[in-house]
């Protein structure tokens, strides 16, 4: 049938249109659905990380993310709440936070040999005795953001260790005598010595750092009064020459006060060198400062005419 | 102005001079961030010698360096030159200081007259030559401390490090800021210490005994005579002026930076000492 110009661009602009309302029908209909797929998800996501998002992200960036899940270590069911983004996720029993003695059980499921020189430790024997504020695993590790000593973000990283060990050890009130008896200067004696010092400044040999994990161990950290402590003096030369350290060096180290600040005797008497050391030094500087500045400003003062000379 | 010239550095003294000032200031550059390693400075020195490793190289080459002049020194000037007494201490030092002193505080009129060497300068030479001794016995104690530990209990060298740690201190004070001041601050610029000579205003003005002995004696044998040359120099004058000034200016800029260094590290110190040691 033959029809007008007219028409025939009028019917054609109602097929264009056409085509074009249709197209937009189907793609907003999938967006609806595709979003309110998702909203689907979302309204009924009652995984771990729609509570706990903190400690599921932190979860995430640390080193068990891909081995080891929630369930793990706060129970509840494998299958329903293995992942975090778990279906269902209350339905199950969970053990919540474990004390920090049942912790070093669970890490133990992987971790065995290090848990088992943990439990020769003194900070396990003092945490086993009821003491509160002895560290777990946990308290050098972290809980949900553990990454590898070798990673510098670690807690545990090696030039990291000195702090970690001083957040308790520099604390007055946790070590206070009458309850531990232990000194808090170490970390600031430790920061005067070469391994310090070098250390820090980049040194070749000392890169390796010897921090207070190499000379007094850290899952298995005894006392000093403990004969099979590292730091017992006996033991002390075997602990200097231990393998990466000064091996063949012929460490005669015997009782030796390793850290700088301890008082040395003079022989049996009770005449504190090194405070006698410092009080001359002090003097003498102070002497010498005096001196070369007085003479100065007397010179200078000298010179001035606010009194001429007769 | 007179063209007369005293000698009173012969070449030895001035290479021996220039071998130690040099180790010295090296031992000083490369110990110092040692001591204070957190600093931003500490971090910027040991750069500069390219590293920790560097660092320790140079410190020990200088050191032996400053043991071996030091044992030289005595050796040639005690032993095999006839020994000079007027660098020892006498009665009259104590005098000429004392009558320095009310000079000083416009009490007197009267500068005391010195002859070779004024107190001062004494001063200056034995506190040096005893830090370079106490230097050089803990250095060589801490360079291997194993070896050392064979012969002296640990504490024992850890004292040396006190004493090595202070007295380098203390030597600084009295070298970086002592020392400059007096013989090449005031009046810069000083090149007796490269040529050996010093004017005669300066002889008549500092070692006046000195300058009277020998002025009796025109041959002196430290007199040198210098024939006056009046051929006009006028822009070298200026040139040269022009050098001084602005070679001053940089040696004041120095001093005045190495100074309150010295300052800020007595400062540290000496808390360091009282907090760890006293209190």
């Amino acid at each position: 049938m033959k029809m007008s110009t007219g028409t025939t661009k009028k019917i054609k602009t109602i097929r264009k249109m056409t085509i074009v309302a249709l197209f937009m029908f189907v793609v907003i209909n999938s967006v609806t659905i595709v979003t309110s797929l998702k909203n689907d998800t979302v309204e009924k996501d009652i995984s771990c990380y729609h509570c706990h998002s903190t400690e599921v992200e932190q979860f995430q960036n640390s080193v068990h993310y891909t081995n080891i899940s929630c369930v793990d270590c706060h129970g509840g069911d494998k299958a329903v709440n293995g992942t975090l983004v778990s279906a269902d996720v209350m339905s199950r029993n969970f053990t919540g936070i474990p004390s920090r003695v049942d912790v070093t059980k669970l890490c133990a499921k992987c971790h065995n040999k290090t848990v088992e020189l943990y439990e020769e430790s003194v900070h396990w024997n003092k945490l086993m005795s009821g003491r509160e504020s002895a560290p777990s695993c946990l308290d050098c590790h972290g809980t949900h953001n553990i990454l590898s000593h070798t990673d510098p973000v670690s807690t545990t990283y090696v030039s990291k260790i000195p702090q970690l060990c001083a957040g308790c050890h520099e604390n007055q009130t946790k070590m206070q005598a009458w309850y531990y008896g232990i000194a808090t200067d170490r970390f600031d004696t430790y920061k005067r010595s070469y391994h310090y010092k070098a250390s820090i400044l980049g040194g070749g040999k000392a890169k390796s750092l010897a921090t207070c994990n190499d000379c007094h161990e850290n899952h298995n950290t005894k006392n000093q009064t403990d004969p099979t402590s590292a730091i017992y003096p006996a033991n002390l030369v075997k602990t200097c020459e231990k393998e990466g350290c000064h091996s063949g060096q012929n460490v005669q180290i015997y009782g030796g006060k390793v850290h700088e600040g301890q008082s040395v005797y003079l022989l049996s008497t009770s005449v504190d060198l090194k405070r006698i050391v410092t009080y001359f030094y002090i003097v003498m500087i102070l002497f010498e400062l005096s001196f070369t500045f007085g003479l100065i400003f007397l010179g200078i003062y000298s010179q001035m005419d606010i009194r001429k000379r007769e | 102005m007179s063209e007369l010239k005293f000698k009173r550095f012969t070449l030895n003294q001035r290479i021996q001079h220039i071998i130690f000032f040099m180790s010295f200031i090296l031992l000083a550059y490369t110990g110092f961030p040692l001591k204070f390693p957190d600093e931003w400075w500490s971090r910027w020195m040991i750069a500069s010698v390219g590293g920790f490793d560097n660092r320790t190289l140079i410190h020990h080459i200088s050191g032996f360096a400053m043991i071996g002049i030091s044992i030289y020194h005595v050796v040639f000037h005690a032993i095999l030159e006839k020994p000079r007494y007027d660098i020892l201490f006498n009665l009259k030092d104590v005098q000429d200081f004392w009558q320095q002193m009310l000079y000083f505080l416009k009490i007197s009129n009267d500068h005391p007259k010195f002859g070779r060497y004024t107190w001062k300068q004494k001063f200056e030479y034995f506190g040096g030559g005893f830090g370079a001794v106490i230097m050089g016995f803990t250095g060589i104690l801490m360079l291997n401390p194993f070896e050392s530990m064979k012969y002296f209990p640990l504490g024992l060298i850890q004292i040396a490090g006190l004493f090595h740690t202070w007295e380098a201190v203390l030597a600084s004070i009295a070298v970086f800021i002592g020392h400059f001041y007096d013989e090449h601050f005031g009046k810069f610029p000083n090149l007796s210490w490269l040529t050996g000579n010093v004017s005669e205003e300066e002889m008549e003005h500092e070692h006046q005994l000195e300058y009277e002995a020998s002025i009796d004696d025109y041959n002196a044998k430290n007199v040198i005579k210098k024939t006056g040359d009046n051929a006009t120099k006028s822009h070298y004058d200026v040139r040269n002026r022009l050098i001084i000034v602005f070679s001053k200016t940089v040696f004041t800029v120095i001093f005045l930076i190495v100074c309150i260094w010295m300052l800020w590290i007595s400062y540290h110190t000496l808390l360091e000492a009282v907090e760890t040691y006293i209190l």
